[in-house]
C-alpha cells in the first residue's frame, strides 16, 4: 500500500525549510565507496547513518555492525574519523572518557577501606588506592595499618584533588594516581566545572574545551601574585594561590622536598589570600568559562593570551571610563578574541 | 462522543485542518539545559515536552545491588507534569499508574535501543517534564528522549521515533470509513481508537506498539501501516535537527 | 529487595538452542497454550485458573456505594491485582514492582476501558446508590503467563458471578438476599481475554503463553486482547527488541484463534457449572420441604 506522509503545513521555523537532509543522503549514495567519508568535514554522521559497506574498513567507537551484514552503521551523532584503516565517530558532546596519563581535577565522593572513589565526570567513579598517593612522613615509605585507619586525614569526602590516570579497568573504570609532588590536594582557589564539554574529543570538533596537551598545569603571572591553573582534561579545571612545588627547586634533593611539604600536603586549611589576588583567581576563571562558551579550545597559550587583553581592555576602561562590553563571560571572551584575532 | 465529526467525511478536513496523512508541526531543539549532559526540547503541535538526560554516572546503589545486570548500564525515566499542561489545573499524584506505565515503556525500548552494554555499573537518568499536553503524548515523550540522548553522546543503534494514528471515523454512508489519521491531537484522541508506534531506523521495526482502545482487526492493518510511514517522517524530522546543530561545531 | 533468581547463562543458552531448532523445554508448539483447567468456588464469582503451574484466582464482590460525581449512571467496576510472596519470592507486599503495574494496567484497558462489563446496569438509582463491584485478582503460583491467566480468570468470574436482586421505590432500594430472590447476572458486553506473545532471535521466533524460564529469556512481549469477534481491545509492546510490523500483524490473527479456543472453553465450564449447580438447587428445594 503506498502511503505518503505529508510534513506539516505550516512552515513557520525557516531553519525546517530547506531540504538538505535529502539531498545529503542522496548525495551519500551517489558518492558510493571511494569517497564516503565526507571529505568536507561540515557534515555530521548522525545515529543510523550508514557510514559504508565496503568490507576493507575497520568499526572503531561511535559504530557499529548489524549481525550479518559487513555495513557500517553509526551510533553517534558526531564527525568521521579515520585512522588507516579504521573508522570512528567522535561524539559532538559527550561524558569525559578516562584515557591513561590524562590530568584530571577530582572530587572525593566516598571514602572506603583502602580506596577512595573520586568523580571525575566519567561514566564511573574513579577509584584512589590509599598505595597511590604520597604518604607524609618525609621517605618514601610502604603503607601501613595505621594509614589505613587514618584515611579521612588524607582526603575525606568533598576534597578536591589533582590526579593522574593511572589504569584503566576492563569495564570502563580508572584508577588514579597522586604519586608526583604536583599531584594532591587542592586548595586556596576555585574550582570551576566546563560541563558537557569535558574530553578531549570535544576539541576535534571546536566545540570548546580543555585539550589534552604537553602541559596542563601551569602558573600564571599576574599583577597581583602568581596564580596556579590546573586544566584537568575531564573538564573539571582549578584556578589558585601559587604554592612552591618540586618544579620551582630544581636543585634541592627529592627526599628533602619531601619533607618541606608533607606538613601541608594534606592540610584542609585555606592560606591567606589576598583580595587582589582572589578578584585575578576569579577572573581567570570566568576568561575559562567564557572560552568554552565561545567554542574555543582551552590550553595554555589561549588563557595566557586572554588574560593578558583582558587586563589590558580593564585598564583602557579605566582611562576612557566608559564600558565597552557587556554582561557576562561570553561577550567578554568574545571581545578578548575579537582583538586577538585582529592582531592589536 | 463529545464532539462531533460528522464534517470529517464531506471535505476531508479535520478539526484542526489537516489532511488524514499530514503531521502537525514538529520543533525540536537539543542542548537546551547547560547543567544537563544531554537535553531536549520538543513541540509536537501543541504538546510540549522538555527532556533531560544525565549519565552514564556512577548508579544510587552502587555495586551491590546491581546484581547480574550491572554489565550493562541501568536506565531510568521519570516523567513529570506541570501543573498547568493539562485543561484542568490539578496536582497530580505523583504516581499513577499510567505514568509509571510510560515510563516502563521508554525504559524497555530504551534499553534495546541504547548500547547499555558499554557503560557496565552506570545509570543513565532521563528526565522529562511534560509542559502541554494535546495528544501524542507517549510519542513526544520518545522523540524527545531519542534527541535528548544522541545530545549526551550516548551511542544507540539508530533513531527510535514515534507518531500516533488513528482509525478513520466511520459515517453513515461510508460504512468501511477513510483513510487512518496520522498524528493525533488531544480531541481526536479522546474521539477515536488510536494506536501508538514507535520504530527503529528506516524500516518496519516496531520497538513500541500500544493501542488502548477498541478496534476492529482489520483496521489495525492500516493504522500500523500509516503509523510506520510517519514515524519515517518524523525520523527525518529529528535527523534535520541533529544535523542542523551540529552544523554549529563545523 | 529479594529479586527473581536470574537465569544461568547455560539455561539461557541451551533455551535458545532449542528454540532455533523448533523445540520448546516442554515439547509444546510454538503456538500452543499450556493445559488450561478453569474450577468455579462455591460461591459465585470465585474462579480458580491453572495455566500449566501458573495458578490464579479472581473473586467478584459487591457492594452498595454512592456513584462517582462524574459518573452519575454507572456502577463502579474495579480491577484490584495483588503478588503475594506466595507465587514468587520476588514479589513483596506493598512494593508494587513493574511487572505489576503492567498486568493492573493491562487488566484495566482490556477489560475495563474495552468495555466488558456494562456499567450501566450496575446502577440502582442514578447520583444516590449504585453497586460497586470489584474483582481481586490473586497470583497463587508464578510460572509465566500471568497476564493471560488473570485475564481469563477475571473473564470467567465475571460471568460466573451473580448479583443480588433490588428493588427500588422512589428513593429507596431493598436489596433483596439470595433466599428472597434468585440473584441476577451481570450484563458482560463481550469477553475480552489476552495472548501474549514472547519473541526471540530479533522477532523471528514467537512463543504463545511462554512459562517463567521462558519468559526470562525472551528478547521481549506483545500483549494482545481481543475477544472472540475479533476486535482488538488492547495491545501493547513495551519497547523491547524490534518486531517486523507485518508479523505483529500475524500475531493478530494467531491471537483471534487463541480468544475464539479460549472464549469455547470458559463457555464449556461455565455451561457444566451450571448444570451442577441446577441439580444442587433442586436437592436443596427438596430438602427444605422435608424439613417443613
Amino acid at each position: 500500500m503506498p502511503i505518503s506522509i505529508l510534513p506539516p503545513s505550516p512552515q513557520e521555523v525557516p531553519s525546517h525549510t530547506d531540504r538538505y537532509v535529502s539531498d545529503s543522503d542522496e548525495e551519500m549514495a551517489d558518492a558510493g565507496d571511494n569517497d564516503f567519508t565526507s571529505s568536507n568535514s561540515h557534515s555530521i554522521v548522525t545515529p543510523g547513518e550508514t557510514i559504508t559497506s565496503d568490507p576493507q574498513w575497520m568499526r572503531g567507537h561511535g559504530t557499529y555492525i548489524p549481525p550479518n551484514s559487513t555495513t557500517i552503521i553509526s551510533t553517534l551523532a558526531g564527525t568521521l574519523q579515520k585512522t588507516n584503516k579504521l573508522l570512528s565517530v567522535t561524539p559532538l558532546r559527550a561524558r569525559y572518557a578516562p584515557e591513561i596519563g590524562d590530568l584530571v581535577v577530582g572530587r572525593i565522593v566516598n571514602v572506603q577501606a583502602k580506596k577512595w572513589m573520586v568523580d571525575i565526570g566519567a561514566a564511573q567513579l574513579a577509584s584512589l588506592p590509599l598505595s597511590a598517593i604520597n604518604l607524609p612522613g618525609g621517605i618514601l615509605r610502604r603503607r601501613t595499618a595505621v594509614d589505613e585507619l587514618n584515611i579521612r586525614t588524607f582526603f575525606s569526602e568533598g576534597d578536591l584533588l589533582v590526579a593522574e590516570v593511572q589504569m584503566l579497568h576492563q569495564d570502563g573504570g580508572a584508577s588514579l594516581h597522586t604519586r608526583s609532588l604536583k599531584y594532591g590536594k587542592l586548595r586556596n582557589g576555585l574550582f570551576t566545572s566546563l560541563a558537557g564539554a569535558g574530553g578531549g574529543g570535544a576539541k576535534r570538533n571546536g566545540s570548546g574545551g580543555v585539550v589534552r596537551s604537553r602541559r596542563q598545569a601551569f602558573t600564571l603571572q599576574t599583577t597581583a601574585g602568581e596564580i596556579d591553573i590546573v586544566l584537568g582534561v575531564n573538564g573539571y579545571i582549578f584556578v589558585s594561590k601559587h604554592t612552591i612545588t618540586a618544579g620551582d627547586e630544581k636543585d634541592a634533593s627529592i627526599t628533602r622536598l619531601e619533607e618541606s611539604v608533607s606538613e601541608t600536603l594534606y592540610s584542609s586549611e585555606n592560606d591567606v589570600v589576598p583580595k587582589d589576588l582572589m578578584r585575578e583567581i576569579v577572573r581567570v576563571g570566568t576568561l575559562i568559562r567564557g572560552l568554552v562558551l565561545c567554542s574555543r579550545s582551552v590550553d595554555e597559550e589561549m588563557v595566557v593570551r586572554c588574560y593578558e587583553v583582558a587586563v589590558e581592555m580593564e585598564a583602557e576602561e579605566n582611562v576612557m571610563g566608559d564600558v565597552l562590553v557587556g554582561q557576562g563571560a561570553k561577550s567578554i571572551v568574545e571581545n578578548i578574541l575579537l582583538r586577538i584575532e585582529s592582531g592589536v | 462522543m463529545p464532539l462531533d465529526t460528522s464534517t470529517y467525511s464531506l471535505a476531508l478536513l479535520r478539526l484542526d485542518g489537516r489532511r488524514w496523512n499530514e503531521l502537525r508541526r514538529l520543533h525540536a531543539q537539543i542542548s537546551t539545559q547547560a547543567a544537563a549532559d544531554g537535553s531536549s526540547y520538543l513541540e509536537m503541535g501543541n504538546t510540549k515536552v522538555l527532556c533531560t538526560v544525565s549519565g552514564p554516572h556512577e548508579g544510587k546503589a552502587g555495586g551491590a545491588g546491581g546484581g547480574p545486570r550491572s554489565t550493562q548500564a541501568k536506565i531510568e525515566v521519570e516523567i513529570s507534569f506541570a501543573g498547568f499542561s493539562g485543561v484542568e489545573r490539578k496536582k497530580r499524584q505523583a504516581k499513577d499508574k499510567r505514568t509509571s506505565e510510560m515510563s516502563h515503556t521508554l525504559t524497555q525500548s530504551l534499553a534495546a535501543l541504547l548500547l547499555t552494554h558499554l557503560y557496565p555499573h552506570s545509570t543513565i537518568t532521563i528526565h522529562l517534564s511534560i509542559l502541554s499536553q494535546d495528544g501524542s503524548l507517549l510519542a513526544a515523550c520518545i522523540n524527545a528522549a531519542t534527541l535528548a540522548l544522541i545530545d549526551a553522546g550516548i551511542p544507540m543503534t539508530d533513531y527510535l521515533c514515534a507518531c500516533t494514528t488513528a482509525a478513520p471515523p466511520t459515517s453513515a454512508e461510508t460504512e468501511a470509513g477513510g483513510d487512518p489519521l496520522l498524528d493525533l491531537n488531544g480531541q481526536e484522541e479522546q474521539e477515536l481508537p488510536f494506536l501508538t508506534v514507535a520504530t527503529v531506523g528506516k524500516g518496519h521495526a516496531v520497538s513500541v506498539l500500544i493501542m488502548e482502545s477498541r478496534v476492529r482487526m482489520e483496521k489495525v492493518e492500516g493504522m500500523l501501516a500509516v503509523g510506520v510511514e510517519g514515524c519515517k517522517r518524523v525520523r527525518e524530522i529529528l535527523d534535520k535537527v541533529v544535523k542542523e546543530h551540529g552544523k554549529r561545531f563545523a | 529487595m529479594p529479586r527473581e533468581a536470574e537465569i544461568s547463562v547455560n539455561e539461557r543458552e541451551f533455551i535458545q538452542q532449542a528454540l532455533r531448532e523448533n523445540t520448546r523445554l516442554d515439547g509444546r508448539a510454538f503456538d500452543t497454550f499450556r493445559p488450561l483447567e478453569l474450577t468455579f468456588g462455591d460461591e459465585y464469582g470465585v474462579a480458580d485458573v491453572k495455566l500449566g503451574k501458573t495458578r490464579v484466582i479472581a473473586r467478584i464482590s459487591v457492594e452498595v456505594t454512592a456513584p462517582l460525581p462524574e459518573r452519575k449512571f454507572d456502577g463502579v467496576f474495579q480491577i484490584v491485582t495483588e503478588f503475594s510472596p506466595m507465587a514468587s519470592p520476588a514479589f513483596e507486599v506493598g512494593r508494587p514492582t513493574d511487572a505489576e503495574v503492567i498486568l493492573a494496567r493491562i487488566l484495566e484497558k482490556a477489560i475495563r476501558r474495552s468495555n466488558a462489563l456494562d456499567t450501566e446496569s450496575l446502577c440502582i438509582i442514578a447520583g444516590l446508590k449504585v453497586f460497586h463491584l470489584r474483582a481481586d485478582v490473586h497470583i497463587i503460583d508464578h510460572d509465566g503467563g500471568l497476564i493471560d491467566a488473570s485475564c481469563i480468570a477475571v473473564m470467567a468470574a465475571l460471568q460466573h458471578f451473580r448479583r443480588p436482586d433490588v428493588i427500588v421505590e422512589g428513593e429507596k432500594a431493598t436489596v433483596l438476599s439470595v433466599r428472597e430472590r434468585e440473584p441476577i447476572p451481570l450484563s458482560i458486553l463481550h469477553t475480552p481475554l489476552c495472548v501474549t506473545f514472547s519473541y526471540y532471535e530479533e522477532g523471528e521466533i514467537f512463543l504463545v503463553d511462554a512459562n517463567l524460564a521462558e519468559e526470562q529469556v525472551r528478547q521481549g512481549e506483545i500483549i494482545i486482547t481481543m475477544n472472540r469477534h475479533g476486535e482488538v481491545c488492547q495491545i501493547a509492546k513495551y519497547g523491547g527488541a524490534t518486531v517486523d510490523a507485518l508479523s505483529l500483524l500475524n500475531c493478530n490473527n494467531v491471537a483471534l484463534e487463541k480468544v475464539k479456543d479460549m472464549s469455547k472453553f470458559i463457555q464449556e465450564r461455565l455451561e457444566a457449572d451450571a448444570k451442577r449447580r441446577d441439580a444442587g438447587g433442586l436437592m436443596a428445594e427438596l430438602s427444605a420441604e422435608n424439613d417443613r
